[in-house]
Parts: C-alpha cells; sequence; structure tokens
C-alpha cells in the first residue's frame, strides 16, 4: 500500500522547485580571462572543436573530457567548457542535462551501468542491480544505475563497468566485481565482451577464441 | 538583397477557396482566409516551425498522415481539411495531453481572459478528461529573475521562451534542461534570466507559465484597457500598447511594428512604465527658496521662469532627448525670435553645420529600419545597439541569422554584436571620426591618405583594408548605422563629410536598401535637428540668421559669465559625465536655470531656480521623429497628475507672461500641424496622417522640400588618438540600464548601474587588480572610484568606463589619457 | 549460405588492417575508385539493399536523393544502435571495424561527401577505441585523407562518441546531436539527403548497411540482390535475445523462417518453457505470437503480419513472464527516452506509465485497459518523429494481444494488494463538494 504512487505528489524532478538566485550575475559568456580552466582539458576541448565544421560538435566530447577531469559536470566544469568553446553555460547545461552518461550530481568514480531494459529484465537484470548495490554496501565511490538497453543483449543479464561490458552476470558475480574495482584489478576477465566469441557459427575461426585488443599502430 | 517575391496562389481550405502567398506557411495562409488553425509553438516571429505542439495537424489530400499547418507551405491547388472527424481527433487528443500535467487554476491565474490554451481548450478540446492520475505539483511560482516568475506547473513546453533567448535575442541564458516529461525550463545553475530583452518572453507564453512579477494579480483582462502609443525612452522608439486600469499603467506590451519593432521591447520599455507612478517623482513645480527648492505654486513658478525675458542675448536652451518636435519647436521659436539667442542645442557632442546636416539628409542616402534586414551588409560605425536602440539589435541579428547579412563592426568598445561580425575592428576610443576619414580613403584607394587616418585612429591600414574590402565585396545593399558619436569633437563635421563621401564611393544613394541610419543619443535627435534645435540650423535644416553655441560652448559660456540664464528642456548635463565640472560652475554662476525633470540631480537641486515637473512618456501627447525619418505619434494614455502640465503650455505661458508673446498653438494637433508648416520637408503633415502607425517623411511628396546639402564649407581635422603610455585612452558607455526610469521603477531597480571600468586583463595585471575589485579612475579628488570588469575584448590600452550613472564623476572627455590604478 | 559480414568474424588481429588487408580488405575500395560515381550508384541500387538500421529504406535510392552539386556533403554513419535488442552493430565495428570504414569511404565517394562521422553511442567504449584505432590505421595507409589512393578524392572520418539517448538513433535526432545540440528530431521535410548536418546534403545510414557496400562492389550489385528474397535482397544480422538458449547474432539470408532463427539457431525458450510473445524488430515493434512463428523473416513478410522487421532484433519473451511487466518495462523505457519536444510523445509515455503502474498494483480498472489502448491510437502518428509510435505500437499490441491476462493481473494485484475488499482509506485532506 505504501508504493502506491496514486496518494503521493508526482515525482520530484530535480531542479523543478528551485528558484534562480537573484545575488547571481547573469551567466552570459564566460571569458577565459577571468575563468581559469586546467591547460590540459583546455587544450583537448580546443583538439576537439577542430576536427568539426562547425566547433559547437565538439560540445559532447568536450563534456566528456570536463567529466573526467572533474568527476561529474558540475557547475565549474560546465563553465569552463563554455569558457574555451565561447557558448554560454546554459548551452552547456541544456545539452549535459540531456545525455545519460553525463552526471549533473557528484558521484563516486566507480561507473557501473546495470541493464534493466528488457532483454536484460527478462533474464533478471533487476535482481544483478539490487545485487550490485548490495555489494558495494553505500560506498559512496561506486556510482550504480540502473541503465537503457546497452547493446549487449546476447549476454543479458549485463552491466558496463567503467565502460567494460561483462555478462552474463549472476547475482554472486557482483561481489567480485566491487571486489575486484576495490582492488585495481582487471574486472570479471572472463565475462568481459572482449572475449566473447560469436554465436555464429560463420563467425568462428579454429579455437572458437577471440580476443579484442589494441593493435599496433 | 532583393525581398522576397510574392505570387499569389489559390488553395482550398474546408471547401473555400483561398487566396495566399506561394510558400507562405498554412497557418497563415488560413488566417488570411478567415480561418483559424490553432497553434502553440508556431509563432512566426521567433523563426522557423517547430513542430512540436502538434496542435495544428490537418488533413491535407494526397498526404496520407496528417501534416503540421505550421510547417507546411502552401501551394497552388492544394486541398486542406481542417474540420475532418480525424482532425478533430487529433485536435482532441493534442488538447487532452498539453491538459494531463497542466492545472486546471484558470480562476487564480494570471493569464485567465487572455490564455490561448484556455481558448484552444475551450475550442478544440474535448471537454472532459480522462486523466486520473494526480497532477505534478511543485513550488510556484518561482523567480526566473527579479521580472518574470515561472510556473513550471501550467509549462506546455512550447519551446517559445527558449527559442527567443536562442534565435532572437540570441543570450542563449534561457534552456531546456533534463529530458521527456522532465524537461523543464530554466537558467545555468540558478543565475537569473537577466537580458536586455528577457520581458518578451511574458508576452509569448501561450500559458500562464512566465508571468510579470510587476503585473502579476494587479488586475484581470476585463479590468483594462490597452491604449497604443510609443515608447520614448530611446531613439528606436519601439510601438507599445499601455495596458491601463484606473488611470494607472499596469503593463506595457508591443504593438507589433515591423517598420519599427518588429514586434520586440527591451526590458527598460517595458518595465520602466512604473516610473510614472513613482513617489519619488516631481508631480509640482518647485522654486528656489534659499538654499531650497520648495513646491510653489503654478503662478509662482511660471513667474520667476518668466524671468528669463530679463536674459535677451545672454539666455540658452539645452533640449533633452525626450522633447517632442512640438516642444522643441516652441523653444526654439521663442529663443531666437524673442529672446534673440541662437544657444539652442539638443545634441552633446559639437554642431554640425546646416550643410552637412542637409547633406546627411538626403532622402536617397537614408536607409530604413526593414532595410537592416535585407541588407548585403550592416556596418556599424561606434555604434552599439543594444545600448543606444536596443531593438535594433535584434533587427541585425535577424538579418544575419535569416539572411546571412554581412555584419562589420568598427567602434572603439567592443560591440554586443562582435561575435556575429565578419570583420570587427577596433578604434582608440573617440577616434571614430579618424576612422571614417581612414575608411573613406581606403575606399577611394588613397592609401597614403587611409594610413595616417587609421594611424589617428589608434588602428591601421590593414584593418581598414579588411574593413573596405568587406564593404565592397559583400553585396550591393549596405546600411551603415552610424553612432552620433561619430560627429563627435573637432573632427565631427569632416567625419559627417567622409560619410557621405562613402556613400557615395558605395552607390547608397542608387539603391532603395541602401544608406545611412543614424543612430542620435537622444530618443527624439533627430525631430529635434530637424525643428531646429541646434545652433546651426533653423526648423527645416534651413540656414540660421546666426550660428549659436553649441553645448559644450554654452557650458563654457555660462561659466564664463557670457550666458547668464539656462533652460534644461527635459535635460541635465551633469548626468552625461561629459564636463560635470563646467557644467557644475556654469549653474552656478547662470542668475536663472529653469528646468523641466521628473527628478532632480545633485547639481540641479543646487542650482535650479525653478522645476517644472514634467510629463511621463504614457502622459505625453505630440510627435517624434524615428532615426530613418519615421514620424510617430506620443498618445495620452493616461491623465498627468493635478500639477504636471506639459511643457510645451508652460514654454508658450512662460513666453506669454515674460515677453507677451503668443508662441501660436502649444499642444493638439494644431501644434503638429506648426510643426509641420515650419519644417518644410514635414509640409501639410496632419495628426490624422500620422495615425497610429507613423509614417517616414521621405516618403511623401513633400519630402522634395529638403534644401540643397552643402559639403563645401571648412572643416576641421580630428585630433589623433594619443599613444597610451602607462595611462590608459579613456573611452566612455552608456548602458541600456544607464537612466533615471530605471532607477525610479521597483522592478527595475535592481538593474541601475553602480560604476563599472571595462579593463583589458593585460591592463589589469599590470596595475595588479582582478575581478571585481575597485579601481580609482584618475587620480586626486576628482578620481572616480569603479569596480574592475575584465575583458577579454577590450584592446589593451584602452579603459572603458560607465556613464550616465546618478553620479557619473567627472571624466575627461572621450580619448584623453587617465591613470587607472588599484583603490 | 554464404556469410559476408560475420565471415570468420572471430579471426584474431582482424581489427588489425594487415589482417583485414591480407583477407582481401580495402580491395573494393580500389575497384570503386577506379568507377564514375554513376555506376557506384547503379550497383547500389542493383543490390536492392535496405537500410538496415530500422526504417528499411532502399540504400541505393537514399544516395540517389544526394544532390550532385559541388557543394559541401556529409556522410554520416549512424551507430547509435540504442534499439532494445540490437546489438549487430556492435560486434561488426568491434571486430571488423575496417569493414565499415572501406564502406563508409565507397559511400561517401558515391555520393561525393569530403566529411564523414560516424556517431557511435557513448556506452560502446571498446568499440569506439577500435574504430578510433582502425581509422588512424586507414588514414597511415593512405585510405582517408587527401587525395586518396591518388583518386583526387579527398575523405575526412571522424569518430564522434555520444552520451547516452536512444533518440539520438533517430537520424535527425542524431544530427542535432551531432551539432553539439540536444538530440531532438528535427522537422521532415527538410529531409537530411537536401538539409542535414550543418544544413548540407547528408547521406545518414547504419552502420551494417555501410559495411555491406564492400561486398556489394565486390561481388556486384545484382549478384548481391541473388542473396535473399524478392524485395528482401541480401544477408540480414540478427541479433536474438531474451528467453533463447543461445542468444546472439546469426547472419542470416532473408526470408528465412523465423522459427528457424529463433530454435534452429538461437536454441528455443529453456527446456520446459514455450514461446509467449516475441519482438520480431526490436523492441519497437508488435508482437508476435507463438502463433507466428512460422512466417518468414523478412521485410513484406513482417509488414503483412502487422509488425517489422526494424532492426533485426528478436526479442523472445517465454511463458514464466508477466505480460504486465514486459509493457511497463518498455513503457518505462520509452518515457525515459522521450526527448520532451512533442506533445503525443511526452505526454502520452508518461501517461501510459503511470497507468500501467496502476495496472501492476492492481488499482486500475478493465476500463483504464480501454484508455490505454485509446492513448497508443491518439499517439501513432501525431508525433513528430517515431519514438512516441515505437512505444505505442508494441504497448497497444500487448493490450490488444493479451487483454485477458492484464485484467486478471489487475484482479489478481488488487487481491494481493488488499484493495477492493475495503474502501481506500480516506483521504487526510478534506474533500471539497461544489
Amino acid at each position: 500500500m505504501t508504493d502506491v504512487t496514486r496518494f503521493t505528489h508526482g515525482s520530484r524532478i530535480p531542479g523543478w522547485d528551485d528558484s534562480v538566485d537573484p545575488n547571481k550575475a547573469p551567466a552570459g559568456i564566460p571569458d577565459l580571462a577571468t575563468t581559469p580552466v586546467p591547460a590540459e582539458l583546455r587544450e583537448e576541448i580546443q583538439a576537439e572543436m577542430a576536427k568539426y565544421p562547425v566547433f559547437r560538435s565538439a560540445l559532447i566530447p568536450a563534456l566528456h573530457a570536463a567529466q573526467r577531469v572533474h568527476g561529474w559536470c558540475s557547475p565549474e566544469a560546465i563553465e569552463q567548457v563554455a569558457a574555451v568553446m565561447g557558448i554560454t553555460p546554459g548551452e552547456v547545461a541544456a545539452v549535459a542535462t540531456f545525455y545519460d552518461m553525463f552526471e549533473t550530481k557528484p558521484v563516486g568514480t566507480q561507473t557501473i551501468y546495470v541493464c534493466t531494459n528488457i532483454s536484460c529484465s527478462l533474464r533478471g537484470g533487476p535482481k544483478i542491480l539490487e545485487a550490485m548495490r548490495a555489494a558495494a554496501d553505500g560506498d559512496a565511490d561506486f556510482n550504480i544505475r540502473a541503465f537503457e538497453c546497452l547493446g549487449a543483449c546476447d549476454m543479458a543479464p549485463m552491466a558496463s563497468v567503467n565502460g567494460e561490458f561483462v555478462g552474463p552476470l549472476a547475482e554472486s558475480d557482483c561481489a567480485q566485481i566491487v571486489a575486484d574495482l576495490k582492488g585495481g584489478g582487471e574486472v570479471l576477465a572472463a565475462k568481459q565482451l572482449r572475449v566473447r566469441p560469436c554465436a555464429d557459427e560463420a563467425g568462428r575461426v579454429d579455437g572458437g577464441q577471440t580476443t579484442t585488443s589494441e593493435v599496433t599502430q | 538583397m532583393p525581398r522576397p517575391e510574392h505570387n499569389e496562389i489559390t488553395l482550398t481550405i474546408d471547401g473555400r477557396d483561398v487566396t495566399a502567398i506561394d510558400g507562405q506557411i498554412l497557418v497563415d495562409a488560413a488566417r488570411g482566409g478567415d480561418i483559424e488553425i490553432p497553434v502553440f509553438c508556431y509563432e512566426p516571429k521567433i523563426g522557423g516551425p517547430v513542430g512540436a505542439c502538434r496542435m495544428c495537424l490537418v488533413e491535407i489530400e494526397g498526404i496520407p498522415k496528417l501534416q503540421t499547418a505550421c510547417s507546411t507551405p502552401v501551394k497552388d491547388g492544394m486541398v486542406v481539411h481542417t474540420q475532418t472527424d480525424r482532425v478533430k481527433g487529433a485536435q482532441q487528443s493534442v488538447v487532452e495531453f498539453l491538459l494531463v500535467n497542466h492545472p486546471l487554476d484558470c480562476p487564480v491565474c494570471d493569464k485567465g481572459g487572455e490564455c490561448p490554451l484556455q481558448d484552444i481548450s475551450y475550442g478544440y478540446g474535448g471537454g472532459k478528461s480522462r486523466f486520473i492520475e494526480p497532477k505534478r505539483h511543485f513550488v510556484k511560482p518561482l523567480g526566473l529573475s527579479p521580472l518574470i516568475a515561472i510556473d513550471r506547473e501550467r509549462c506546455i513546453l512550447c519551446y517559445r521562451c527558449v527559442r527567443f533567448s536562442q534565435e532572437v535575442s540570441e543570450d542563449h541564458q534561457l534552456v531546456l534542461l533534463e529530458r521527456g516529461a522532465s524537461t523543464f525550463v530554466a537558467t545555468f545553475d540558478g543565475h537569473p534570466y537577466v537580458a536586455p530583452f528577457s520581458g518578451n518572453i511574458i508576452e509569448l507564453c501561450p500559458v500562464g507559465a512566465l508571468t510579470s512579477r510587476a503585473y502579476r494579480f494587479r488586475a484581470r483582462p476585463w479590468d483594462i484597457e490597452g491604449s497604443g502609443s510609443v515608447c520614448n525612452l530611446c531613439p528606436a522608439q519601439c510601438n507599445v500598447t499601455f495596458t491601463v486600469r484606473d488611470d494607472r499603467v499596469l503593463r506595457v506590451l508591443s504593438r507589433d511594428h515591423d517598420g519599427v519593432d518588429d514586434g520586440w521591447l527591451c526590458d527598460k520599455g517595458r518595465f520602466a512604465y512604473q516610473a510614472t507612478h513613482s513617489d519619488e517623482r516631481i508631480t509640482a513645480p518647485l522654486v528656489r527658496d534659499g538654499d531650497q527648492l520648495r513646491p510653489a505654486t503654478w503662478e509662482r513658478a511660471i513667474q520667476v521662469a518668466s524671468g528669463i525675458a530679463r536674459h535677451p542675448g545672454a539666455a540658452a536652451a539645452i533640449v533633452g532627448g525626450e522633447t517632442t518636435n512640438e516642444e522643441g519647436l516652441l523653444l526654439g521659436r521663442y529663443m531666437r525670435d524673442t529672446l534673440a539667442s541662437h544657444d539652442i542645442d539638443s545634441r552633446q557632442g559639437g554642431a554640425l553645420s546646416a550643410g552637412v546636416l542637409r547633406e546627411l539628409a538626403r532622402t536617397d542616402l537614408q536607409a530604413t529600419v526593414p532595410d537592416l534586414e535585407f541588407a548585403h551588409t550592416v556596418l556599424l560605425l561606434d555604434a552599439d545597439p543594444v545600448d543606444d536602440a536596443p531593438v535594433l539589435d535584434l533587427r541585425i541579428r535577424k538579418a544575419a541569422r535569416r539572411n546571412d547579412t554581412q555584419v562589420l563592426v568598427a567602434s572603439g568598445r567592443p560591440t554586443a554584436l562582435d561575435a556575429r561580425a565578419a570583420v570587427a575592428v577596433r578604434h582608440a576610443p573617440g577616434s571614430a571620426a579618424s576612422l571614417v576619414l581612414a575608411l573613406d580613403s581606403a575606399l577611394s584607394g588613397d592609401h597614403g591618405a587611409a594610413t595616417n587616418h587609421a594611424t589617428d585612429a589608434g588602428s591601421d591600414l590593414e584593418s581598414i583594408n579588411a574593413l573596405a574590402d568587406a564593404l565592397k565585396t559583400g553585396g550591393e545593399d549596405v546600411v551603415i548605422v552610424w553612432g552620433e558619436r561619430v560627429t563627435d569633437g573637432a573632427g565631427g563635421e569632416a567625419a559627417a563629410k567622409a560619410l557621405v563621401n562613402i556613400s557615395t564611393t558605395l552607390g547608397l544613394g542608387t539603391r532603395e536598401g541602401s544608406g545611412l541610419l543614424e543612430l542620435p543619443r537622444g530618443t527624439n535627435g533627430r525631430g529635434l535637428r530637424e525643428v531646429g534645435a541646434i545652433p546651426t540650423a533653423g526648423p527645416g535644416l534651413s540656414n540660421p540668421v546666426t550660428v549659436g553655441r553649441s553645448t559644450d560652448q554654452i557650458a563654457a559660456a555660462a561659466a564664463a559669465g557670457e550666458v547668464t540664464a539656462l533652460w534644461f528642456l527635459h535635460a541635465d548635463p551633469t548626468r552625461d559625465g561629459r564636463n560635470t565640472e563646467i557644467w557644475t560652475r556654469a549653474m552656478a554662476s547662470a542668475g536663472l536655470v529653469i528646468a523641466h525633470a521628473s527628478t532632480l540631480s545633485p547639481e540641479l537641486a543646487e542650482h535650479a531656480t525653478v522645476v517644472f515637473p514634467a510629463e511621463a512618456g504614457a502622459e505625453r501627447d505630440g510627435t517624434i521623429t524615428h532615426p530613418d525619418g519615421r514620424i510617430q505619434r506620443l498618445r495620452k494614455a493616461i491623465g498627468s497628475p493635478v500639477d504636471v502640465r506639459p511643457a510645451a503650455a508652460i514654454i508658450a505661458r512662460i513666453a506669454e507672461v515674460g515677453s507677451g508673446v503668443d508662441l501660436g498653438p502649444a499642444t493638439g494637433p494644431a501644434a503638429t500641424e506648426a510643426v509641420s508648416a515650419a519644417v518644410s520637408f514635414y509640409a501639410g503633415l496632419t495628426v490624422d496622417e500620422i495615425g497610429g502607425r507613423g509614417l517616414r517623411w521621405q516618403d511623401r511628396d513633400a519630402a522634395t522640400n529638403l534644401p540643397a546639402g552643402d559639403l563645401n564649407g571648412e572643416s576641421d581635422a580630428p585630433v589623433p588618438a594619443a599613444s597610451p603610455n602607462g595611462a590608459l585612452r579613456l573611452g566612455t558607455y552608456r548602458s541600456i540600464w544607464a537612466s533615471p526610469e530605471v532607477e525610479l521603477s521597483p522592478a527595475l531597480k535592481f538593474l541601475s548601474r553602480r560604476p563599472t571600468v571595462e579593463l583589458s586583463p593585460v591592463d589589469a595585471e599590470r596595475i595588479g587588480v582582478i575581478q571585481g575589485q575597485n579601481v580609482d579612475i584618475g587620480t586626486g579628488t576628482d578620481a572616480l572610484r569603479a569596480t574592475a570588469h575584465l575583458r577579454s575584448d577590450v584592446p589593451a590600452g584602452s579603459v572603458f568606463v560607465e556613464s550616465g550613472l546618478a553620479a557619473p564623476g567627472n571624466l575627461p572627455s572621450e580619448g584623453q589619457l587617465i591613470e587607472v590604478s588599484k583603490a | 549460405m554464404s556469410a559476408i559480414l560475420f565471415d570468420r568474424i572471430d579471426e584474431p588481429g582482424l581489427n588489425d588492417i594487415a589482417t583485414y588487408e591480407r583477407r582481401g580488405g580495402y580491395e573494393a575500395l580500389r575497384k570503386a575508385l577506379a568507377q564514375p560515381r554513376e555506376g557506384l550508384l547503379e550497383e547500389l541500387k542493383a543490390s536492392g539493399l535496405r537500410g538496415r538500421g530500422g526504417a528499411g529504406f532502399p540504400l541505393g535510392m537514399k544516395a540517389s536523393f544526394i544532390p550532385g552539386a559541388d557543394i559541401d556533403k556529409y556522410l554520416v554513419c549512424n551507430a547509435d544502435e540504442s534499439e532494445p535488442g540490437t546489438f549487430k552493430d556492435r560486434e561488426l565495428m568491434q571486430k571488423n571495424p575496417h569493414m565499415l570504414i572501406e564502406g563508409m569511404i565507397i559511400a561517401a565517394f558515391t555520393v561525393g561527401a569530403n566529411r564523414s562521422f560516424i556517431y557511435i553511442r557513448g556506452e560502446y567504449v571498446l568499440q569506439a577505441d577500435v574504430l578510433e584505432q582502425a581509422i588512424a590505421q586507414a588514414k597511415a595507409a593512405g585510405f582517408l585523407g587527401e587525395n586518396i589512393l591518388d583518386s583526387g578524392f579527398s575523405l575526412d572520418l571522424v569518430l564522434h562518441r555520444g552520451a547516452g539517448a536512444y533518440i539520438c538513433g533517430e537520424e535527425t535526432g542524431l544530427l542535432d546531436s551531432l551539432e553539439g545540440k540536444r538530440g531532438n528530431p528535427r522537422l521532415k521535410p527538410p529531409f537530411p539527403a537536401n538539409q542535414g548536418l550543418f544544413q548540407g546534403p547528408t547521406l545518414i545510414n547504419n552502420v551494417e548497411t555501410l559495411a555491406t557496400i564492400p561486398a556489394i562492389i565486390r561481388m556486384g550489385g545484382s549478384e548481391y540482390a541473388k542473396l535473399g528474397i524478392e524485395n528482401s535482397a541480401g544477408t540480414k544480422l540478427v541479433s536474438v535475445s531474451g528467453n533463447v538458449q543461445r542468444p546472439g547474432n546469426y547472419e542470416i539470408e532473408l526470408g528465412m523462417s523465423s522459427r528457424d532463427i529463433i530454435f534452429g539457431l538461437a536454441g528455443g525458450p529453456d527446456e520446459g518453457r514455450e514461446v509467449k510473445f516475441w519482438f520480431p524488430g526490436g523492441s519497437s515493434s508488435p508482437v508476435l505470437t507463438a502463433a507466428d512463428l512460422d512466417i518468414t523473416y523478412d521485410f513484406d513478410a513482417m509488414a503483412k503480419a502487422g509488425t517489422m522487421l526494424g532492426s533485426g532484433a528478436i526479442i523472445v519473451v517465454d511463458d514464466s513472464n508477466s505480460v504486465v511487466d514486459v509493457a511497463l518495462t518498455l513503457a518505462s523505457f520509452y518515457k525515459h527516452e522521450s526527448c520532451g519536444k512533442c506533445t503525443p510523445c511526452r505526454e502520452g509515455t508518461n501517461w501510459t506509465v503511470k497507468m500501467l503502474q496502476r495496472v501492476q498494483s492492481g488499482e486500475a480498472t478493465p476500463m483504464d485497459l480501454d484508455i490505454i489502448a485509446s492513448v497508443q491510437e491518439q499517439i501513432i502518428g501525431n508525433c513528430l518523429c517515431v519514438l512516441g509510435d515505437a512505444m505505442a505500437m508494441p504497448v497497444g499490441s500487448l493490450v490488444a494481444k493479451f487483454r485477458p491476462e492484464f485484467e486478471s493481473h489487475i484482479e489478481a494485484a488488487r487481491e494481493r494488494n488488499g484493495l477492493g475488499l475495503t474502501p481506500p482509506p480516506a483521504s487526510e485532506e478534506p474533500v471539497l463538494s461544489l
């Protein structure tokens, strides 16, 4: 009964109930002269801007870079991106809040996306999410999120652990993942997507094992 | 560039033949045929269609799916249905979806009674809701800025407000955050949405989500009436409707005029009406009694003021920009004809000869506001529209965005349009005249002269050539927007001649959509010049019997005791920051100082002999002339406080009492007719002809009465720019917010300016200041303390100090060197 | 059957250009560069290849819409594989990135585009890293950059990582996202072929589609068209997932029996379980039931069955699952991914989720099922893009095909939650009566 949504007042969305702070200055384009940006971040963003015929295209790559540096898309990170790109922080925030991979609240450094979409949910995805949360036991360094289909339904239920796809997961794997992350080692090496063979016979070669790894340049 | 061609076609809507323009948007074409297609997100003023609200779905024969009428251009023979069951079903669906989370709080909503959502729900909705889930509830209303409240429950995400911010004002502050049903309108990290045009989103909002904090709960639509007039706060002269309740202005709305404002207003124009009803406003005549100004009877005030008749040949008048043509003409007549004084000026920076003024006024050289939108190139010469005539900033942005107009900038201070500019050239502050001479030489191929002038301007040949090349190659239709300050000072006359030369070289006179557009400092700068409120020309830019003193000369003459009576008609030169010290001395030595004002500066309070309360904008009647020559009517929307009278009536009464002369009709249509009788090229103009939309005098037959110009007079060379040697070159700028109305309006008060100085990061580092610290400009007791604002785009060697403040300090003139040090 | 895309794709080091070239890679490019563009376009048309991203629009025709004028044109590869159940492009890019790159170069040459982009979903970290290396190798080998293989043709290829938004798989949403904006779909027309990326003509195609081009050039279009069946030419990667024993990607010839895919290749549901229903083309496709297993797997047969081939992702749901859970998972996903731009999708997905939650908790009545069905109908065809339809079609089909189960679920949940036996508790707030 307590969970019946009918008796509650709608879902709360962060930001909906916040007034602006009239003491702040309007957020125009930040001037690089007064907005310090770490040199490496600035160079990376500028390099991204140079890749496109219209520099604005570099906004998502720039946010990825800023999130790497700051841990999340903090107001400071957003201002830095805006200053380097010469656009307003509002435009940057509009984009940052649209995409699921950009964190708009401070989060831990270990990012785990557990797929709970249809194919994974048919094979226990939601339980994996619970187990993963239980394994992390509230450690603030773990950012565990239910995520939409990650495009690896063949290894359902699965998760993306700091970008590394692992699956199919048993609930017992979650503790191992947490331990692997804490130990700084490879995560569930045997269940990584990079070693998963093709399901189709035609794709196999003798030995049947594949590894996608770095190539020599 | 050529305006779009209009070919008529016929289509069928709901079985009726409708004539429309080929390619017109179906919603508009239908409206032309008196068929309403409901819309929320579609607003052509903002830009192209987005197709977001889905309200305008219609059936078009030959296309299986329903189409959005807001995005469908009409074609000849098209057959459209807007009343079929399928269309009605879609409309009811969309209304039902929109109302899923929209609170039905119309009885307590400010928009109730004038709400498109309300109207469309009644007209096109199903009349019932099947949504039984609890609606969303949020804290409301919230402040989006000190001017605007936002009610997020009511928002239907039509995109209008954020599109305005992205695509019209281009301030990019108001955005959508989050995604899907969680999407909401907001700013970055709780910063307020404060921008020169933010108030337009209130008018754009089709529901009660964005409301004016100043207007909230002040009236209901059936309590109010609208009164059309023209905003007289700046030369843009936007057309407005005053919302009036019980003889008080409660709101200002745009009165869409393509030839003037394109349907937008700046926040000053929208909210400064509050100054009208401010307690601080002077509403009765004041007369000096010892060291104090005290309220006095009208008889007494007129008696004191008519003492001006005892200063024949030694009286001078400064006419402020808000003065109407009628008032300007009347005062000029009295000064010249009765008081034998030719010292009347409405410009700050020195006078141009009547011959040159007539050249600049040539009808073939005159660009119109819509010309900006369709020009191949718009060149800004030491003008920043966002501060000088705000709504034109939007027009130029529209041109650049929609028509790829090339924007060129040559200015001392970086402008708001720099980001849009193909070429932006900086000159030393106060050296615009040299830059114009350099450009003239470069365009006519005289590189030697161009180099010299460029150096004088603190610029270089390369930059000037870049500008000249862009002008020559960017297309035939060129509009040159020039700030009045280009013709300031010693080189002003030479600069004006160079402007005419440039126009000739570029052939601006030969093309319809080309020409010059001056942005005067005062609202009615153009009209006042044309009615003769300047020392160098009589009414109709006629050659004067005697050339009088200009503003600066009047100050000096008064300080030296040569001028003994000063008349400030809607003017207070001590607020400009120019020669404040001389003006203070001038006012102290004058035997009689008459002022018409709504508020008193400390100097006026100390030195004025008599102060007449000035009418507020909504209380005035009369005509003003737009920078492009459009004569517009100010129409009285509300009555004045009982002791406030029209300035023209006061002038006439002073003339009568003091000198025993009858100046003729002072107010009403007859006064306007007196103006058209005096100004040859306004001949025959009546208030009826001006009507609610105004008209450009250049478009009337009488325009040919403009006497020929004369470019052969002597003119001085501009003073070369000083080279900064530790000291910095002083520039000034007047922000859109630097005005007494902003200080008086409770809603706008938060925008009133404090002394600010813009520094380049290089100079800031040398001086040792960082953003937000205080600096002293000048030395000793005269120094002005201001907050440092670092800008990368300010050229090293120059500083820009805000002017037009209540306490302007005492600054030397533009371009001079000045010490800037950490406070 | 001859595997085209998956042929020995597990070969170690195939992501390295040396291995790829040893296996005949980039030969098709050499062949293509030596041909006139019109000829290449004819080959693409003759192949009968229909877009593999979901809409199934013929590649050759799409490419022919790109104007010939000498203006800036763009090629964009849609690698935002986000349709639930779809993971074929992932395997292709990860294991054979050069095949995609080669296909893109040929496509760009065909339409005269000098700039190209791969928009890959941000979650595909490994695949993006692999592609980035492969692009660098192709550049170093002279297959990308200025004057490719002395043909006078130049092409720049940029890998662009997305950041997690299903809607960016919609081609115009992708273009907005690639321009650095929120990934909101645009009004069509104008179509990308006329006004796409940066307002220029843009050819935008799915990874699998573009990766097939080298094979088409190598074999010749008409030879390729012999694979598959009439109107559904070629081979197709099918991602099979859900309740099957061997989930994974399989390359099939179109026209194969669906039963052979689900049971023959993927092994069918676990022992003792039966197929309850299945999505034939990703989660956006209306569901089919066990009775439909013998329908052949091709574009026309699926359309005839009232559903679609979509991205070629078969999700099998067995009889151990509740249809209500599946419907709610689906609707919640689309609600989460709706961009919020147009009204029916934004509010319709939101409302549907709320109603399904009530169904799940037993608070609904059969009349609510009517409203759910009607809301789906109000969404279909009225939205700016197809995302709204993508929820409304499968949810609508589930309600239509499994209505008795929805009704019995409501009854059971009502009893379980103690609803309906006693009157609901009085609201704490006083009720105002008018």
